[in-house]
């Protein structure tokens, strides 16, 4: 169903660069719409997440959250968003010009870019890498250096501290996050999330039954990448006022916000489509004959209300609680499960 | 023995979350406290206490107040300006009485002080917001209130030797 759409659409496409006389430029244009359909997506999707953000919040405090923009307060992030766009931009006079006005982008597009290979559905995937786990991992990883740059150039102490635990943490959580990747790795033998969920679609069933352990571990370390509590120490808001963001307003803000969500967005994909089998219609629900990419979006919803329900359920960690928990016990889970899989793969279990 | 104490550790921790997690999981499927106040209004209670008023007697067509002036001196703001006259049957009658509810704070030294069922808390007038500090001046008129009849007027207090 997925591909077909692709296909029309780019049937479409192809006709109107011919009608134009710009089919020389076919491989331009068609990256450049590629990302115009994906960040109109996402903008939607991260408009409706923190929609999802404020409802989930509320009703798990008995209250009703938004409800007067709109049907059912749905376009209140519409309106937020307005307001934080026509919003003056607030800047410290000794900022850092040049990093402070990059840090915010940098944010945004190194967690925008994670998307390029997330499949949405069979054959529809803006690049389907053959390294596309190592390539996620690694541009998400790019946050950091935002985060880092924000509080460094910002020219405030809170920002700078929040900075500095940002770094510690997402260079503590990023190796559980890749180490509870690896036994799917080693089972599948690929790194391209496509085949991972070609694979699960043959072996009929779903890599979270098995790697159970590696889909938790994944599911903390991701929301430690993402900075959400209970992992938000580095924009702790009763200790650094904002954190790394406390000194960006208007659209910069925004751009944070957004690099934020989509990052949840993003390791949500990744989980689905290595743990929960991706655009797979879930077992005994077959004959709703739901296209693939309603799956992978119901899928991607349920992570992060997990994602979110974490958020609203538990109290923000120390430190120090942050840094043992990570070493202490995510890392030496991921091992033994890594030493676990391994082992049943050599003995051909 | 530390390593299964580290296992154990775990496991436990991982069980107290999802203890959490169902805790959460069950508010947000439960019904909301929420009450929309424009559109829902909470029932008061009868004897809450939210405006003063002056007693109305339908009945007989005037105030209860006789202008003896109690409420006038047990007012801590000196808020009450309350004037009488003297019919020719040998009664006071209130003629003018003026709250000014903008230094009133709401103590209820006068509705205690007042003797003859004149002035009185109402529970239904709670939305006391105006837009300039004059209109919160009251006057009888404005606070002319007639008892339902299903509110009873408070039961004199039993002689001391009782």
């Amino acid at each position: 169903m997925g591909e077909k759409i692709v296909g029309m659409a780019a049937a479409l496409l192809h006709g109107l660069y011919g009608f134009l006389h710009l089919s020389a430029l076919a491989p331009v244009l068609d990256t450049v719409v590629e990302a115009v359909v994906m960040f109109a997506f996402v903008a939607v999707f991260v408009m409706f997440l923190v929609w999802m953000e404020r409802k989930v919040s509320a009703h798990m405090q008995s209250r009703i959250g938004p409800n007067r923009v709109g049907p059912l307060g749905l376009l209140q992030t519409l309106a937020d968003a307005i307001k934080l766009t026509i919003k003056e931009d607030v800047k410290p006079v000794k900022r850092d010009k040049v990093p402070y006005f990059i840090a915010p982008i940098v944010a945004f597009v190194a967690t925008f870019m994670g998307l390029v290979v997330i499949p949405f559905d069979k054959g529809v995937v803006v690049q389907d890498l053959n390294v596309g786990i190592l390539y996620v991992i690694a541009i998400t990883g790019f946050t950091v250096v935002a985060i880092l740059t924000a509080g460094w150039s910002s020219n405030n102490k809170y920002a700078l501290l929040g900075g500095f635990r940002s770094a510690a943490q997402i260079v503590s959580y990023e190796i559980p996050l890749v180490m509870s990747l690896v036994p799917v790795i080693m089972v599948t033998g690929t790194l391209s999330l496509k085949s991972i969920v070609d694979y699960q679609a043959q072996a009929g069933y779903w890599f979270v039954l098995p790697q159970l352990m590696a889909f938790l571990i994944f599911l903390t370390s991701a929301t430690a990448e993402a900075n959400r509590a209970p992992f938000d120490i580095p924009e702790a808001e009763s200790e650094l006022i904002g954190g790394f963001h406390t000194e960006y307003s208007g659209v910069k803000f925004a751009m944070f916000f957004l690099g934020e969500y989509i990052a949840m967005v993003v390791s949500a994909s990744v989980a689905t489509a290595v743990f929960l089998g991706g655009w797979l219609a879930p077992p005994f629900l077959g004959f709703l004959h739901l296209p693939g990419f309603v799956w992978f979006v119901l899928k991607i919803l349920f992570m992060i209300y997990l994602i979110m329900a974490f958020r609203w359920t538990f109290p923000r960690l120390r430190v120090d609680q942050l840094m043992d928990f990570g070493w202490k016990v995510l890392i030496p889970l991921s091992i033994i499960n890594i030493l676990v899989t391994g082992f049943v793969i050599l003995k051909g279990l | 023995m530390g390593v299964i104490h580290y296992f154990l550790g775990i496991l436990k921790g991982f069980g107290n979350l999802l203890g959490g997690l169902s805790v959460t999981l069950r508010y947000f499927f439960k019904k909301t406290n929420t009450q929309q106040y424009p559109e829902e209004r909470l029932p008061l209670p009868e004897r809450s206490r939210s405006m003063i008023k002056l007693i109305y007697d339908g009945e007989k067509d005037m105030f209860n107040c006789v202008a003896c002036l109690m409420c006038m001196k047990a007012c801590p703001n000196s808020c009450i300006k309350l004037e009488g006259v003297r019919m020719p049957d040998g009664k006071r009658r209130m003629t003018t009485f003026k709250l000014d509810f903008s230094t009133c704070i709401f103590c209820g030294y006068c509705v205690e002080a007042c003797g003859f069922d004149a002035l009185t808390f109402v529970s239904e007038e709670y939305e006391n917001s105006v837009y300039k500090r004059g209109s919160l001046l009251q006057d009888e008129q404005a606070m002319k209130w007639v008892r339902p009849a299903h509110l009873k007027p408070a039961e004199p207090a039993p002689p001391a030797g009782a």
